[in-house]
């Protein structure tokens, strides 16, 4: 008898739980009062400490406040690792990832994205001495990338007689290229133009794109009223010219990367 | 919001071929990192006992330098320091010989040769003092009385400690994906990374750490019987 009234409690509680996970998510981010965006924290200069007040702050960061502008509650960030990111998601544990999150078709099968807010080129580095000028002098040869992250996947995609040696971080990847232990580290172009320009050991970039990435901001699949309001959001902000400021604050000029948006903030087709 | 358990997703088509590459280089980490930690285990306990105290102070450093060190730091040290010191044809071979897992040995190896120099140590002065003069007194020299009468009793009394030593080594391969070494955990990541099937990917490699570690401790007690001395 106590055993079927215990099992009992057990069966209402889990049609609690389920009841309310079923419930709409921008509803229960508005009843929480917080947005919770998960940001990687280690890229600059998309969501990186501040040197000064030691606040997480970018391009992402940015992006990600004007979704919780929009919903009308205060943003809290939550840095994860590149690899934690999708399961972070899908776990429940942040509502939305701005975090460098490129979009591929495995990704789309688990995650939403939103309209693309970055076109990432997906460039190769190597050191001078390799002599490799194009993407097909890598056939056959060694290249690293960052564990879990989409320029692996298009390293095999493309190159696929290339070995992939992936590492936990960039310092790593990089001081692998560095000390030969591979011929090449695949990554998006701008972190490769700065590591190029650190660099003690001569190294280019290679010109033409590996691929060419857009980021989206990542969303749990099925949250349709969540998700048209990011929509809406990313859309108004760029007719109003709102990205292309937040654009130029962190790669236009007076930056070290100085460039201009040459992408729409639109739909990614997959 | 029902999880749904989905191991055939992870162990089908290429994913299980992964699993399997990252099995074998697995046991193939630690097999390499096991030969190496015994021999040179049993030359440093061996030097240890020789009569001359810089060699003492040498091995008793050698001894605190890997067990005091996190393994993790051994191997960076290993993969990014050492062969930066050798010369540019030997670091190019290195490079081009699968340099990753060589190094990722000998990190694993030589800091597992610490402990069981102290295991065999151990064995070794739980023999009485007294067998090896006897020894001495009849004629045996240093080596013969080591060699024929201390070390295989010593040895024997060491098994279970040694196997322990080498289940740790065997779940310490794990380290090796640091440096982009694609044993188990490497692959079973990797796996994840490409299925999103957290869960399912680990569980996997979970179960095999788990079969391969009851193996080694089978074998353990295996031979723990199969040693035993005849006291009388």
């Amino acid at each position: 008898m106590k055993l079927f009234s215990v099992l009992g409690l057990a069966a209402v509680f889990a049609a609690g739980i389920a009841g309310a996970a079923r419930a709409d998510q921008l509803a229960d981010i508005k009843a929480r009062g917080k947005l919770i965006c998960g940001t990687l924290g280690t890229s600059e200069p998309f969501s990186f400490q501040h040197p000064q007040t030691r606040e997480i702050v970018g391009y992402d960061v940015d992006i990600c406040k004007k979704v919780a502008d929009a919903v009308g509650v205060p943003l809290e960030l939550k840095t994860i690792a590149v690899e934690a990111r999708i399961p972070e998601l899908l776990q429940g544990r942040v509502d939305i990832l701005a975090a460098n999150l490129g979009y591929t078709p495995e990704r789309a099968q688990q995650i939403d994205f939103s309209y693309s807010y970055f076109v990432s080129q997906q460039k190769l580095l190597t050191t001078k001495e390799t002599g490799i000028t194009t993407a097909e002098g890598f056939a056959g040869k060694k290249i690293t990338a960052i564990k879990g992250s989409s320029s692996e996947q298009g390293v095999r995609r493309l190159i696929p007689t290339a070995e992939t040696v992936t590492f936990q971080d960039t310092s790593s990847a990089f001081l692998a290229l560095a000390q030969d232990k591979v011929d090449g580290f695949c990554a998006s172009e701008l972190i490769l133009v700065k590591l190029a320009k650190q660099s003690k050991v001569p190294m280019v970039v290679i010109e033409k794109s590996l691929f060419v990435e857009p980021w989206g901001l990542g969303l749990r699949k099925g949250e349709t009223a969540f998700k048209t309001l990011v929509n809406e959001t990313l859309a108004k902000a760029a007719g109003s010219g709102e990205v292309d400021k937040t654009f130029s604050k962190w790669f236009g000029p007076g930056t070290a990367f100085d460039i201009k948006r040459d992408y729409q903030i639109e739909e990614i087709k997959g | 919001m029902g999880y749904v358990f989905d191991l055939g997703s992870v162990l089908s088509g290429k994913y299980l071929d992964w699993f399997l590459i990252g099995i074998a280089t697995t046991l193939a980490l630690t097999a390499v990192a096991w030969c190496l930690a015994m021999a040179m285990g049993i030359v440093l306990t061996l030097v240890r006992m020789i009569p001359f105290p810089p060699l003492g102070w040498f091995v008793a450093l050698y001894v605190e330098y890997h067990r005091n060190v996190p393994l993790l730091v051994q191997i960076f040290l290993w993969y990014f320091g050492v062969p930066s010191l050798l010369p540019r044809p030997a670091r190019q071979w290195i490079n081009a010989h699968h340099g990753e897992f060589l190094l990722a040995g000998i990190a694993l190896g030589l800091a597992a040769a610490a402990y069981v120099a102290e295991d065999i140590r151990s064995g070794i002065r739980s023999i009485p003092k007294a067998q090896y003069e006897a020894a001495r007194s009849i004629g045996f020299g240093y080596l013969g009385a080591m060699g024929y009468v201390v070390l295989p009793q010593a040895l024997r009394i060491s098994v279970p400690p040694l196997i322990n030593q080498t289940l740790l080594l065997f779940k310490n391969t794990s380290l090796a994906m640091a440096i982009g070494v694609g044993e188990l955990t490497y692959r079973t990541r990797e796996v994840d990374s490409y299925t999103f099937k957290t869960f399912e990917a680990f569980a996997v490699a979970t179960v095999v750490y788990l079969v391969i570690s009851f193996g080694i401790m089978a074998l353990g007690s295996w031979s723990g019987t199969r040693l035993k001395l005849e006291t009388r």
